[in-house]
């Protein structure tokens, strides 16, 4: 079967940053916005764009993320000829093939790309939290006749050193391409998201086989532009985060809270963001729930006041208690007088009576640290 | 074991009235994310049912889009699997459970299970239950059918009996007296029965009340708990919506919110379903609310149902009481009740005129609309039984020049206020002034010329009306002559049909005296109803039931393809009952009762009754009456068979009041001969005397082909005569046949036109009678109670009025 586009999203990395969140669970499996998990975006994205070959290349803790997205289904992309795939590390010959860098786990499968002939490969991640159409990607690609197309999005100053960086020039073709640079030399940052013609993946993908890592950043696309492919950027304007840290996580569920309009999630009829429905009911609000701007997802019991705050499904919360600028996971129950300011709860951690914690900066309470932080109070 | 399919019953169809206009009530909302079928489904996944079928009626592309393949109640199956079974005879009307036609249509799907037993149940109850523990309960007490009640005994119409059975009555469907599997239950003779009384939270939604009811009993914690319970989920569709968003200054106690709501207001006591919008300084209080909703600032709703998508417009106030739910029509935009000006165009009127109950409606409903804070006119042509009557009380209001024809005619305007409704009367010499209301050779000339000249009168109005009602053929034309208007052009319609069997076929040269276009491919008649139902804004009749039938060419014959294209426009409200029929305040009967004294002096009326017509006198005496026009239509054709062979029990008596056909009159002196001093037959019509017959009697009879809605139920369930009727429109909307287990139900009904079934109904009736007094008082007390009250029609009107004006705003 002929497809002109097939997309891979890379799900290998561990996302050490994120602590316990990420310890039985890939980083795309993180919960949030109370009823999503991150990889919910790229594949809704994907289906909004009418692209429908999805690989998932996957390595680190896959269960959770496969049993997760299942079929497919849930974002309609359980076709026939296509839909999702899993690619998972496997033994060749007695190797066995675990990807080393981005760019190895795609040249590992790229009989995959083959398979459905494609004249694209879109390559994405699948932790970034944005609505985007990637047709339109692909148009300025064409538009622009290019081998490779890079998306990118403008980022504070400061952070610039924590993306690849780009310049460009007058006809949006890449000139010089950096992975985190020390000194950034503007604020244009790549988003890890790569349109390539397939006969040029191709060709970058064959390099020696040796044990040396291989990145799209770090390797491949400096040999591109060097190779004098036309590298063109695709400059994005709307939100776009990239959830890697605790505080990014965080930013992101307070984006949602404080802009009711956030990447219109609650308004859009056309390019809804699907998540796999979990059959939950629907909440309910006891009479001592008093709840003030913040979101709540399915399944939740609700006797207490909530601020500022994002409850993920099936939660519990008990007569008394407050939480404040906080983020619960699912499956949190919340027992009587509790008080928590500006902390992630884990997913389906109990926190006890009388349980306190009001911290200046944002901490991520867990089963191993709910012992030494906070106190219980009277 | 798997050894049990299911037949979901989604031909129920329950009395919603507005709420199953665009669905059936199997996929009506519950629950903020559920449908009522969810619960069915999800009961058979629960039980390892893998074989289903649903049989629906009418429009089920609602239930059919949510069901899908199924795949969510894993009923997506290579072997078995789910099945919507439609009608294929499309000309069956609805019934009140699934007939065992109705599954003989689809034989094959029941000689192909495999599966040894059945289950029937209908789509509209919400529980959560174990199937298999009916069948054990079936088998552990080795009974031919099984019935299964709620805790409160209500009867939940699901059955459970083995395939081979069932089959026996649907292959023999036609031969056998038994209809539906109730029929068996209650009548069958030499079947092991087996009620089973099912203990959990368990509802039966049957009407708007039903719903709110049960979406309240949500809120309690322990209804909750044995209705959604872990291993045990009630799944439903897969939808998307983001979680819910509560605003800075929002405020939410004790309710159930759906996802993707937007929360800026406060709510109460309140079910509120996916991606509802409550704005800003919005109050909802015990409520329902489904999907999609949006409740604008500062708008309060309180004891209301709103439809998926109702719009509630910034400061409206929509409040219902708990007797009185407000319900919204889906897609509907509420705006506040400002000043409403309903004009109604008439050829009749009470109390100035009257030869049939359009003249009571039209009455009645101008005086109430006043007591609902709506500014109520008529205009109707000024008769000289009228004039002579009432002329002093008149004034003259305007006087126009009308040209009809090539002729230019003088008419005069004339009002009389009385109890703040504003009466107008048109005279004119040459076509009013005369002896009759109607049967002129001239009668479309009359009523074309009297339409445009209502019209014409207009101008005198100092405000124009809002809404303009028409009633039957006679102001058919009324909305092509405003059409043509320059002035009011934008005035938008009603027209009601009493009677669809009245359409007057005149001449087409009409069309040409009231200067409107000729048609297209001018026909030698033109038929004013059609003309009218074609170009009113929205049409309405008398009855749900009634709306329903008409959608059948059995009903409404010639004009079927008209009514069914304005479907979507097309309402049904039943009429009311005047206050003024009331057994406690009586002065023509012999002994004024209510419910306290009701049994002794029915037995005293029933005497004096008895005396008066000259037949036997005697308790024991099972008195059949009847008031009716002796017509076709009221069942003639069946009744005299029926009631020459029920007359042969010697303790029985029959007394009719009425007159009409020839044909029917000598057969009906032949019964009275037949058996004298037992039958009266009263061949006069004494309208303003029957009341003896309502108080005497002790059923009343009705067994109408077709009733659009009829008002000597009505009188007779208010005087504690149970009625015996035909499950025809707007009978069926008033009477709901007694069941014996659970002594619920105010009369008899029948479903077939054939004089048998009438008669099993009369003899059921007798045997109830004679054999169970206990039972009989408790019919008559539920008859008693039955309420058809005028204010609640006039309500229905006016909220079918302001969702006229709201949906011309929007357009």
């Amino acid at each position: 079967m002929k497809k002109t586009i097939v997309s891979m999203i890379l799900v290998g990395g561990k996302g050490s940053r994120l602590k316990e969140i990420t310890k039985d669970t890939a980083k795309p499996a993180v919960s949030f916005g109370a009823k999503y998990r991150l990889i919910d975006f790229t594949l809704s994205n994907l289906t909004n764009s009418n692209i429908d070959v999805v690989g998932v290349v996957t390595q680190y803790e896959p269960y959770d993320l496969m049993s997760y997205i299942g079929s497919g289904a849930s974002w309609d992309l359980d076709v026939v000829d296509g839909g999702i795939h899993f690619l998972t590390p496997y033994a060749k010959n007695g190797d066995v093939l675990w990807q080393q860098g981005t760019a190895h786990a795609i040249r590992q499968y790229f009989n995959f790309v083959k398979e459905y002939q494609s004249n694209y490969v879109l390559i994405l991640s699948g932790d970034q939290i944005y609505k985007m159409d990637y047709q339109k990607m692909l148009e300025h690609h064409l538009n622009h006749n290019a081998d490779i197309t890079i998306a990118c999005t403008n980022v504070e100053k400061e952070e610039a050193s924590r993306f690849g960086i780009v310049t460009i020039d007058e006809s949006n073709r890449v000139k010089t391409f950096e992975e985190k640079p020390s000194k950034p030399k503007s604020t244009l940052a790549s988003m890890g998201l790569y349109l390539f013609n397939t006969n040029v993946l191709e060709k970058l993908l064959i390099f020696d086989k040796s044990d040396e890592i291989i990145d799209f950043g770090k390797n491949i696309l400096p040999k591109s532009i060097a190779d004098g492919d036309i590298v063109s950027a695709y400059t994005f304007h709307g939100y776009w985060k990239d959830v890697g840290t605790i505080e990014s996580l965080y930013q992101a569920n307070m984006d949602l809270v404080e802009n009711p309009d956030f990447l219109t999630l609650n308004t859009s009829r056309n390019l809804p963001i699907y998540s796999k429905s979990l059959n939950l009911p629907p909440h309910i609000v006891l009479n001592h729930g008093d709840i003030k701007q913040s979101i709540i997802a399915d399944g939740c019991l609700i006797d207490g006041k909530v601020n500022h705050s994002v409850v993920g499904y099936e939660c519990i919360m008990k007569r008394g208690s407050k939480i404040d600028h906080s983020v619960i996971m699912p499956n949190t129950i919340i027992n009587e007088n509790v008080q928590l300011r500006n902390v992630i709860v884990n997913k389906g951690l109990e926190i006890p009576k009388n349980y306190k914690l009001i911290s200046d900066e944002i901490v991520l309470l867990d089963s191993t640290n709910i012992r030494k932080i906070g106190e219980i109070h009277e | 074991m798997n050894n049990l399919f299911l037949v979901v019953d989604a031909t129920i169809k329950g009395s919603f009235s507005k709420l199953t206009r665009h669905r059936m009530p199997g996929a009506l909302p519950f629950g903020a994310k559920y449908r009522l079928i969810d619960f069915t489904l999800s009961n058979c996944k629960n039980s390892q049912i893998t074989n289903v079928a649903i049989f629906p009626y009418g429009n089920y592309r609602s239930l059919a889009d949510h069901i899908g393949s199924g795949d969510r109640w894993d009923l997506n199956r290579r072997k078995d699997g789910i099945f919507i079974l439609p009608p294929k005879n499309l000309n069956l009307t609805i019934d009140d459970s699934i007939s065992f036609q109705r599954m003989y249509e689809h034989i094959e799907y029941f000689l192909r299970s495999n599966q040894e037993y059945v289950i029937v149940s209908p789509a509209n109850i919400v529980w959560n239950v174990d199937y298999q523990v009916f069948l054990h309960s079936h088998l552990v007490n080795n009974a031919d059918i099984t019935e299964v009640l709620s805790g409160e005994h209500k009867r939940l119409k699901t059955y459970i009996l083995s395939k081979k059975l069932l089959l026996e009555y649907v292959t023999h469907y036609d031969s056998i007296q038994f209809r539906n599997l109730s029929d068996v239950f209650d009548y069958a003779p030499k079947l092991i029965r087996n009620p089973y009384v099912f203990e959990n939270a368990c509802f039966y939604i049957d009407s708007p009340y039903d719903l709110f009811t049960a979406n309240m009993q949500l809120l309690l914690p322990e209804v909750r708990a044995q209705l959604f319970y872990k291993g045990r989920s009630i799944l439903s569709k897969e939808t998307m919506s983001a979680a819910s968003r509560y605003g800075e200054n929002s405020s939410t106690k004790n309710s159930i919110i759906a996802s993707g709501a937007i929360i800026e207001g406060s709510v109460e006591n309140s079910v509120i379903g996916r991606k509802v919008v409550v704005k800003h300084g919005a109050k909802i209080r015990n409520s329902v609310i489904m999907n999609q909703c949006i409740i604008e600032s500062d708008a309060v709703v309180e004891y209301a149902i709103l439809d998926k998508e109702t719009i509630v417009k910034n400061g409206s106030i929509v409040s219902g009481d708990y007797q009185h739910l407000f319900v919204s029509e889906k897609k509907q935009t509420v705006v506040s009740n400002e000043e409403l000006h309903v004009l109604q165009i008439t050829a009749e009127c009470w109390p100035f005129i009257k030869t049939g109950g359009l003249a009571d409606v039209v009455g009645s409903l101008a005086e109430n609309l006043v007591t609902q804070g709506i500014v109520s006119c008529v205009i109707m042509p000024l008769y000289s039984k009228i004039k002579e009557k009432y002329s002093l009380l008149m004034e003259l209001k305007a006087e126009q020049v009308i040209a009809y024809g090539n002729e230019l005619y003088k008419a005069a305007l004339f009002s009389y206020t009385d109890k703040g409704t504003t009466y107008n009367f048109i005279e004119s010499y040459d076509f009013f002034d005369r002896e009759k209301v109607y049967g002129y050779p001239d009668d479309g000339d009359r009523f074309a010329f009297f339409s445009k000249a209502a019209v014409q009168f207009l101008d005198a109005f100092e405000v124009v009306p809002d809404i303009i009602h028409i009633h039957d053929w006679h102001t058919g034309l009324i909305p092509s002559i405003l059409k043509e208007s320059k002035r009011y052009h934008s005035i938008i319609t009603l027209m009601t049909i009493h009677n669809i069997e009245y359409q007057g076929v005149q001449d087409a040269s009409i069309l040409t005296k009231l200067g409107l276009a000729e048609p297209i491919s001018p026909r030698p008649s033109i038929n004013f109803m059609e003309i009218g139902l074609s170009n009113a804004t929205t049409i309405s009749t008398v009855s749900e039931t009634y709306r329903e039938e008409l959608r059948y060419e059995y009903y409404s014959k010639n004009l079927v393809d008209v009514i069914n294209r304005r479907d979507r426009d097309f309402y049904g409200i039943l009429n009311g009952l005047s206050d003024e029929f009331d057994p406690k305040s009586d002065l023509i009967i012999h002994q004024k009762y209510n419910l306290i004294n009701v049994f002794e002096a029915k037995k005293l009326n029933k005497f004096d009754m008895q005396q008066r017509l000259n037949i036997e006198v005697g308790e024991q005496y099972f008195v059949v009456g009847m008031v009716s026009r002796i017509v076709e239509q009221k069942g003639f054709d069946i009744l005299i068979q029926a009631m020459d062979e029920f007359l042969q029990n010697p303790n029985t008596e029959f007394v009719l009041l009425g007159t009409g056909e020839e044909r029917y009159l000598e057969k009906l002196r032949l019964l009275a001969e037949k058996y004298p001093r037992r039958v009266s037959m009263n061949l006069v019509y004494d309208a303003t005397e029957p009341n003896y017959i309502y108080a005497g009697a002790d059923v009343f009879l009705m067994p109408s082909r077709y009733e659009p809605c009829g008002i000597g139920q009505m009188i007779a369930l208010k005087y504690g005569t149970v009625p015996i009727v035909r499950q025809t429109g707007g009978l069926n909307d008033t009477v709901d046949h007694f069941d014996f287990m659970t002594k619920r139900g105010n009369g008899f009904k029948f479903y077939n036109y054939d004089f048998k079934d009438l008669l099993f109904q009369i003899r059921n009736a007798c045997q109830l009678f004679n054999e169970h007094p206990h039972e009989w008082k408790q019919l008559i007390i539920n008859a008693m109670n039955s309420r058809f009250s005028l204010e609640q029609s006039t309500k229905s009107y006016i909220e079918l009025y302001s969702s006229m004006v709201s949906k011309s705003l929007k357009q």
